[in-house]
């Protein structure tokens, strides 16, 4: 199973956008790890206004950071990092400065 | 990364106070590891009675006994008395600045390979493995 916790600022990604993200991530998840990795789960969290920071600042990054299937290899995880990151920035119009996108081994206990 | 959540009660602590936590975690990390300042990021999620909180990575929770609580996710590879100093200065910090006492507060730190996350488009470098090129990059804003 694949999961990914998406956090974003309070205003900074349109409510009416995301469900077209999450289709477009979990598409994203199958086409590189394999139908067998799925399903795909994607979540939202929404920080309020004057909650989030970056550098001490107010922040206007978002967080897409999940959990993939044991066993991924690092050209695998990477291109499926830069594929999720393309996406993100192309459907909400943010830029990559404003993306962190992890994912961890579902079975990392780190 | 690193990604501090700060689980607090409802209406417990100001703006200020909230501002002055996030750069004071962002002192004491880059402080202690010579991170970019710019690669700190800290949230405040309000829950009065919460005991526990997700996994960052949405894998499980994390349960925790005390009203407040930071859950840190950081890059592995670093001793992990740093590790410790790190997260102690965070709680000392949290403390004096919400004001309430040192056993109200718990946290921690899970570690995850540096590989594993992108940062403004860059795969990250392993601890002590960032190159100037990387600082620079790390200097734009978002």
């Amino acid at each position: 199973m694949v999961s990914f916790e998406c956090t974003v600022q309070e205003g900074c990604i349109d409510e009416h956008l995301r469900p077209n993200i999450a289709s477009s991530l979990e598409t994203v998840c199958l086409d590189i790890l394999g139908p067998e990795s799925g399903p795909v789960n994607i979540s939202w969290v929404v920080i309020q206004r004057g909650f989030g920071f970056r550098g001490g600042l107010p922040s206007t990054t978002s967080l897409v950071r999940g959990h993939i299937p044991d066993g991924c290899d690092d050209a695998t995880r990477q291109r499926l990092l830069r594929t999720i990151g393309d996406t993100w920035c192309r459907l909400s119009g943010t830029s990559e400065h404003e993306l962190v996108v992890a994912a961890r081994d579902e079975g990392w206990s780190g | 990364m690193p990604l501090y959540r700060c689980v607090i009660p409802e209406g417990a602590l100001t703006n200020n106070q909230r501002v002055e936590i996030a750069k004071a975690f962002t002192d004491v990390h880059c402080g202690a590891s010579g991170a970019p300042r710019n690669f700190v990021h800290v949230v405040f999620l309000e829950s009065t009675g919460a005991t526990e909180i997700a996994d960052t990575h949405g894998n499980g929770v994390i349960t925790f006994e005390t009203p407040y609580f930071i859950a840190g996710g950081n890059r592995g590879g670093r001793p992990p008395a740093l590790k410790a100093r790190i997260l102690a200065g965070l709680l000392e910090k949290f403390s004096q600045i919400a004001k309430v006492p040192p056993e109200q507060v718990s946290g921690r730190i899970s570690e995850t390979p540096a590989s594993w996350t992108m940062e403004a488009g860059k795969i990250l470098p392993e601890p002590g493995k960032e190159s100037a090129e990387w600082y620079q990059h790390a200097a734009v804003s978002g």
